[in-house]
């Protein structure tokens, strides 16, 4: 029984690192830029299908590819918010909810016409093999991907309190005026937070890649779990996103093995309401980074 | 002995009975050529989905059907109908119930049609074997919906039908153990919560002991949990009732497991070569049912390897049913020796072959009931092996050992 608990309890902080990934791009934006990003998930899908490619027809592997899909992400990133968010950004919220929305949908569509609506699976050496210890199985796969996402977590944070960058992206999530008079240049950092944000997203796509199949409503799966993350660790907030996320993938494996498989996310949805009843700001409500 | 032939000879065949005779044979003869020449073209119907969501069957259906069409015609065509030859007049009912009944009525009203077949899919086949039973249409169909076999004149199922499935499913469980215990789990759909349940209510008949019977949510992110779930249960045999994406991840969350359980999952998407193209190697091994497989005889092994030279993959089971039926219909038509649609019917009623292109199926036979069932038909258990897919169950037609995996 014990050892069922926490086999449950590993799977599901691994799966949690990926939610991670996610969130924590989807809550940079929010928490910076202030614009809600529903394409995230498709930026995710993306970085799968430039793993896929580059392992299909070079024999790279997923986790070598990161070093693709992370930098042409972060340039998709700036030229994003150069081209389309930055013109939206005096509208008000529905201009900016309908640009991200949209874009999620040519995505998608631009997706299955270019790669029709096949499952693609990328073969390594370790997509199948586990680490054994006792009664436990840790996937290879998944281990790798949990602590590269959570090295990219740690990197985010000291980047985000030690250079002037960093200091620069919270003072604009602070205050945008504010840090316009003190010499901020907004254009600047609202498109290196936006370029971050989907390079984490293209991270996510190749550390996904060795274990999950791509599709091309592959992204729709993860950002639901995403933006639940990133309401219950309180808009916004970096490390929030990150711990809720890791909350999340514990409460749905717990929820799937002892309330019945297709109630994991009930249980996760219940964890939600809970919280933004009792502290409707989120679990790390009230100090915004 | 010799004597007695040459005299009945002489009896038979008198000098005015030789003319009469030969000039007969002389008229019929040119009678023949002449028909030839001018034979009319037999027209059979195909109403295929060859866009929408059910195209990548649907394309394959055609292109098997067209390569039957050929073979028949490069045989010489109907030689009862003086070599007419088979015009196949196909139509795309793009995976769409509305453009099915409609494309069916066109095609019925439009052209001279002998037969029809088609459409796979059961939601199309069922719509239109409703309008070719008003239009008094014969239509053969690899579909194997129950529901084409209840009050229906002019559908015939020359393949086994979804009831059968499960059962098969159930009995090859006793390919892996003598006492198995079957985990079913299901995505919480119509698609799954029916199958499943068909497995759930024969399963007791059978010696199979269900130990784990459960749904969950399609669209999975993580399969661990639920494979942990399936460990917990003490299974040695599984039955994932689930679309490409949850499978790829449920086999691999097993292998990383390492727990040893057989999978055996069903049929349609399962058991055609773009599954093994989308899922690779974690395929190998795995179990399936089917309502045909191309290693099943000689002749099937035949057309398989011309199929396979022109489209590049292996004839699965609706196209490599569909070569066979467009031989029923021939072989019918041979014998109404008329295209009239009424008396193709009451030829494929009688219809019983048991060897050539046409019987080149489970059960090796085809002989149709008066509900259009072939009474001899039966699934096959198939296993995918080396990147094709093997025939192991039952015994009469397993045609390659079973792989353990």
């Amino acid at each position: 029984m014990l050892t069922t608990i926490v086999q449950a309890v590993v799977n599901g902080l691994l799966i949690g690192g990926i939610y991670a990934l996610v969130s924590i791009g989807v809550t940079l934006i929010f928490g910076v830029v202030k614009i809600v990003n529903f394409a995230q998930g498709e930026f995710v899908m993306i970085g799968m299908y430039i793993s896929y490619f580059l392992a299909a027809r070079f024999g790279v592997d997923p986790l070598i590819s990161l070093f693709v899909s992370m930098p042409l992400l972060f340039v998709i990133g700036v030229l994003l918010q150069h081209f389309l968010i930055r013109r939206v950004l005096a509208l008000g919220d529905m201009p900016q909810i309908f640009l991200t929305f949209a874009l999620s949908l040519l995505l998608v569509n631009m997706a299955l016409l270019l790669f029709t609506a096949d499952y693609r699976t990328v073969q390594t050496p370790y997509s199948e093999t586990a680490i054994h210890l006792g009664g436990l199985y840790v996937p290879i796969a998944k281990l790798i991907a949990f602590a590269v996402a959570m090295m990219l977590s740690g990197l985010l944070g000291v980047f985000l309190r030690i250079t002037d960058l960093g200091k620069a992206m919270r003072a604009a999530a602070q205050s945008r005026d504010v840090a316009m008079l003190m010499g901020i240049n907004p254009d600047r950092v609202f498109g290196i937070a936006v370029g971050v944000a989907l390079a984490l997203a293209g991270a996510a796509g190749s550390l996904l890649m060795p274990f999950y199949p791509v599709y091309p409503l592959v992204g729709q799966v993860f950002v639901l779990m995403a933006f639940v993350a990133v309401v219950l660790g309180t808009l916004g907030n970096v490390t929030g996103a990150l711990l809720a996320s890791l909350m999340m993938g514990v409460a749905e494996s717990l929820g799937i093995q002892f309330v019945g498989a297709d109630s994991g996310l009930i249980v996760v949805f219940a964890m939600l309401l809970l919280t933004l009843a009792i502290r409707p700001k989120g679990l790390f409500g009230g100090w915004s980074r | 002995m010799e004597a007695t032939r040459t005299a009945s000879f002489a009896e038979r065949y008198g000098r005015r009975d030789f003319l009469k005779k030969s000039a007969s044979a002389a008229v019929a003869a040119f009678g023949i050529a002449r028909k030839a020449f001018a034979a009319e073209r037999v027209n059979i119907g195909a109403l295929y989905p060859t866009t929408g969501s059910f195209a990548q069957i649907g394309q394959g259906c055609v292109n098997a059907a067209k390569l039957a069409v050929q073979m028949i015609n490069n045989d010489g065509g109907i030689k009862s109908l003086g070599g007419a030859k088979l015009n196949l007049i196909v139509s795309d009912v793009q995976s769409d119930t509305t453009v099915t009944r409609t494309e069916t009525d066109r095609l019925i009203s439009g052209y001279k049609l002998s037969a029809i077949h088609g459409c796979f899919a059961s939601a199309l086949t069922l719509i239109a074997s409703e309008v070719a039973e008003r239009a008094k249409m014969p239509l053969l169909t690899g579909s194997s919906s129950d529901l084409l076999n209840k009050g229906r004149h002019y559908t015939f199922t020359p393949f086994c039908r979804a009831s059968q499935f499960a059962l098969a499913q159930l009995q090859m469980s006793k390919l892996v153990s003598d006492t198995p215990k079957v985990a079913v789990i299901f995505e919480n759909t119509a698609f799954g919560t029916s199958t499943s349940n068909g497995l759930r209510e024969q399963a007791p008949n059978q010696g199979v002991e269900i130990v784990m019977f459960e749904p969950y949510s399609a669209g999975l992110t993580d399969a661990s949990p639920l494979i942990n779930k399936v460990k917990a249960s003490g299974a040695n045999m599984l039955f994932p009732v689930s679309y490409l994406n949850d499978l790829i991840l449920i086999i691999r969350a097993i292998k990383q497991n390492g727990l040893e359980i057989a999978i055996n999952g069903g049929s349609g998407g399962f058991v055609i070569p773009d599954f093994y193209k989308n899922v690779g190697g974690v395929a190998e091994g795995l179990l399936g049912v089917a309502h045909w497989n191309h290693d099943f005889d000689g002749d099937s092994q035949k057309v398989n390897e011309v199929y396979k030279n022109q489209y590049g993959e292996f004839l699965f089971e609706y196209a490599g049913g569909l070569v066979a039926q467009t031989f029923m219909i021939a072989d019918a038509l041979e014998r109404a020796a008329s295209a009239d649609p009424q008396k193709v019917r009451d030829a494929l009623s009688t219809l019983d072959v048991s060897s050539g292109y046409a019987a080149m199926g489970p059960g090796g036979r085809v002989k149709f009931g008066p509900d259009g069932k072939n009474i001899y038909a039966h699934p096959v258990g198939v296993q995918w092996q080396h990147a094709d897919l093997a025939s192991v169950f039952p015994k009469e037609d397993a045609r390659a050992q079973l792989m353990k995996s």
